[in-house]
């Protein structure tokens, strides 16, 4: 395992560069990203197994996400507290090459689009969600998936369900209302440069098709949490109508897409395919693995990554079983080295399949592998 | 930074969801089907000349006639029997594979008394929770008409007989029920006008079809067919109940034919498996299993069974008595019935809308399984419901079930 400190910051998003084996980049934040600045900090992976930073970039808010440009090797794009996007060059020193600055609240996502290279979407606490080119400061499209309003007077016509949240109505669960129109992450399809996937605060997770102009609200959209917010979520790489969910309600949740079209269409609340149970506190961060159809990564609060394998799945088709009735509920690995909540995690695409980096609140920098 | 810490707040506090009891996961246990034959009486109705792994048999052949899907998807059939020697495991595992079911299915015979078919489902239920399986069939078949006489009580060692806790368990059913009746004070009056009413829902059930969805036709050796059930009777009165002698304490008793249970014979049976087996294979899902429990009561008072084992598996699902819709409790007789009515304090009009064993009949292992066809056709959509009985030897058990 490489380790390495990043001294006063703490980790929100790692990613593995997709042009250089040895580069990662991390989006951090002082005071655990609670307030003050922000670091975008570079690592390299040196012959000898160390980690070295070999540039960073100070930012006045904290940073909660990145992706690196698909397109060009060098570039790689920051989410901040500040409502900001900002595109660092890795060449360059101090300051950013691109400000894109439309959010009214901290963007908590960003990614970009792996096959049209020039687009990103970012998602924010001021329930937005926006594609943005890379040559036009302004947002091409601003998508509204909490947009209660819109969607009331749109359900009678469209497919879209009217954005209900089922919470409770015990005094002691009222202040759970807080953050529901937060949009903590939005996610490109790997299959598909049109469809954006995103997971909210009021639990829902919301399908965009942006070859079809819907008024900003989504083409489909579900409880994915039953109530409890949903704070991440992401496309299988191998099975295009395959995602994952991850919340507070401490579940990773594994869902086809077809699935949930057919029954919602019919008026019904969509059912899951497998659900994976394990974490003990709310789930940050779920990925698929790169290198396997069937196998995932997550973070959490709880302090651990784990790796899972999807039993609902063989690699051939589907089985008929869920994670609950294996003794260990499909958990492969338990990554226990961080000392805080961990928040991001990314799968190596390089080298012997496995390798993950992770990040979290103790400012630490993992690299480990999952796959033993 | 105070709302970024409230955010962070709330993910932490967030509680983690008691379970719905109605909410679809993938990993529930549904039922798919649930069938049963008709119920015969004992000694003299249709079933009187044919043995339960004839029943069996006949009933598998017309419930996959039903049910379409590949009889090698399921994984174990759990049968529960009572009065067969060893549970029929033998003549069972016969009948199984002469319907047709491949030998690599296995079969599992189960006893436990009068709650046997119940039970077949919780163990079919628990496999496939567990991992062990992800299809199951539990059935009830019980021939009364050929196994019931003196040899069905058992019998304890002389040594036991001495021992005032174990030779408890060697009164009979229907004394039990008198101690039932006398300690909480259950006239004859109440239980012939229980039974009355027993009598009433059955047939108003029988005469509205209500039945027929869930009877599968059994053919006899001989051609004919059975498809009705054969308890139910017209013209039963109040003051016809009231003529009937006490059947087992001359005199002063208060339990009767009337009031009690009909001798009968029958076969049922459930077919479960996972919510994500039953979308893969693309089957219709009639409801979804929730919970079982089963308890120990004293076996004097065995009737007092679903008294206690219905707050025991209501609680683990988070429920109270109001929130059911409708309760099939098994009339084993009318005193034990009533009492247990009165001590959960249940609306009558959710008790056993179709009539009880009282009208319908009790074949002994059969009836768990035939409850569980019942309420799942009795239920609308998203309602709750509860199956249970009381078990001789002093026990009594409940299974919660939501319908699609």
């Amino acid at each position: 395992m490489l380790k390495y400190h990043m001294k006063g910051y703490s980790g929100y998003g790692v990613a593995y560069s997709p042009f250089y084996d040895n580069k990662l980049a991390v989006a951090s934040g002082s005071n655990f990203g609670l307030v003050g600045n922000g670091k975008l900090i570079i690592l390299d992976i040196m012959p000898n197994g160390q980690l070295v930073e070999s540039n960073s970039f100070l930012t006045q808010d904290g940073l909660f996400d990145l992706a690196w440009n698909e397109s060009h090797e060098n570039q790689c794009l920051v989410a901040q507290g500040d409502g900001s996007l900002r595109l660092f060059d890795i060449k360059l020193k101090d300051y950013p090459i691109a400000i894109y600055k439309e959010h009214q609240r901290e963007v908590f996502s960003c990614n970009w689009n792996m096959i049209q290279k020039q687009m990103f979407v970012s998602s924010s606490w001021d329930g937005k969600v926006k594609l943005w080119s890379l040559m036009r400061p302004q947002s091409l499209m601003t998508m509204s998936p909490n947009d209660t309003n819109a969607a009331s007077t749109l359900s009678r016509t469209s497919a879209v369900a009217p954005v209900r949240v089922p919470m409770s109505n015990q005094k002691e669960h009222q202040h759970a209302d807080g953050n529901k129109e937060c949009i903590y992450q939005a996610t490109f399809s790997p299959h598909d440069p049109n469809l954006v996937l995103c997971s909210s605060g009021n639990s829902f997770i919301s399908l965009y098709d942006l070859r079809v102009p819907n008024n900003g609200l989504p083409q489909h959209q579900f409880l994915g949490h039953g109530g409890f917010e949903a704070l991440t979520c992401d496309f299988n790489k191998y099975r295009p109508h395959i995602i994952a969910t991850g919340g507070v309600d401490k579940m990773i949740k594994v869902w086809d897409l077809r699935m949930c079209r057919k029954m919602l269409s019919q008026g019904h609340q969509p059912i899951n395919i497998n659900e994976i149970q394990g974490h003990e506190l709310a789930v940050r961060k779920v990925t698929w693995s790169p290198h396997h159809s069937n196998m995932l990564l997550s973070t959490s609060y709880d302090m651990t990554c784990r790796v899972w394998t999807d039993l609902s799945d063989d690699g051939h088709g589907l089985t008929g079983k869920t994670n609950s009735i294996d003794p260990a509920h499909g958990c492969r690995f338990i990554f226990m080295e961080h000392s805080e909540f961990v928040f991001g995690a990314d799968w190596s695409l390089w080298g012997t399949p496995g390798f993950v980096a992770s990040t979290g609140w103790d400012g630490q920098v993992c690299i480990w592998n999952g796959i033993r | 930074m105070a709302s970024r810490l409230q955010q962070l707040e709330k993910h932490l506090t967030g509680r983690s969801s008691e379970k719905d009891i109605k909410s679809k996961n993938p990993d529930d246990v549904v039922v798919v089907a649930a069938y049963r034959s008709a119920i015969g009486k004992g000694f003299k109705g249709g079933f009187k000349d044919v043995n339960t792994d004839y029943l069996l048999t006949q009933f598998l052949k017309e419930f996959f006639e039903k049910v379409d899907i590949d009889k090698s998807v399921i994984e174990e059939i759990a049968c529960g029997n009572v009065l067969n020697p060893g549970a029929g495991a033998t003549e069972h595992r016969a009948a199984m594979l002469a319907a047709g079911l491949p030998y690599q299915t296995p079969l599992v015979a189960i006893n436990r008394q009068c709650s046997s078919g119940l039970t077949a489902v919780n163990d079919v239920a628990n496999k496939i929770i567990s991992g062990q399986i992800n299809v199951g069939l539990a059935i009830g078949v019980e021939s009364m008409s050929k196994n019931y006489g003196p040899k069905a009580l058992g019998s304890i060692s002389n040594e036991l007989k001495s021992n005032t806790a174990a030779a408890k368990c060697m009164i009979p059913m229907g004394f039990t029920n008198e101690n039932v009746a006398k300690k909480f004070q259950i006239s004859r009056e109440d239980q012939d006008k229980f039974a009355l009413e027993s009598f009433y829902k059955a047939e108003r059930a029988v005469s509205q079809g209500l039945f027929k969805d869930e009877i599968i036709p059994i053919e006899l050796p001989d051609g004919s067919i059975i498809a009705q059930d054969e308890g139910p009777r017209k013209g039963v009165t109040f003051e016809s109940l009231q003529k009937i002698k006490p059947a087992f304490v001359k005199e002063t008793g208060v339990t009767t034919a009337g009031n009690a249970s009909q001798i009968s014979d029958g076969v049922a049976g459930v077919l479960l498996m996972r919510r994500s087996m039953a979308m893969k294979l693309g089957l219709e899902i009639v409801g979804k299993y929730v919970a079982f429990q089963a308890v120990g009561v004293p076996p004097e008072i065995m009737g007092v069974g679903p008294a206690y084992a219905i707050p025991r598996v209501l609680k683990d699902c988070g429920l109270n008595v109001n929130d059911v819709d409708v309760y099939e409790i098994n009339e084993a007789f009318a005193g034990q019935a009533i009492f247990c009515v009165n001590h959960l304090k249940i609306d009558k009009k959710k008790l056993n809308p179709r009539g009880g064993a009282i009208a319908l009949g009790h074949p002994l292992g059969c009836t768990g399984a035939r409850q569980v066809a019942t309420i799942l056709r009795e239920l609308d959509a998203g309602q709750i419901g509860v199956v249970s009985m009381c078990i001789g030897t002093g026990m009594g058990a409940a299974a919660v079930f939501v319908k699609e």
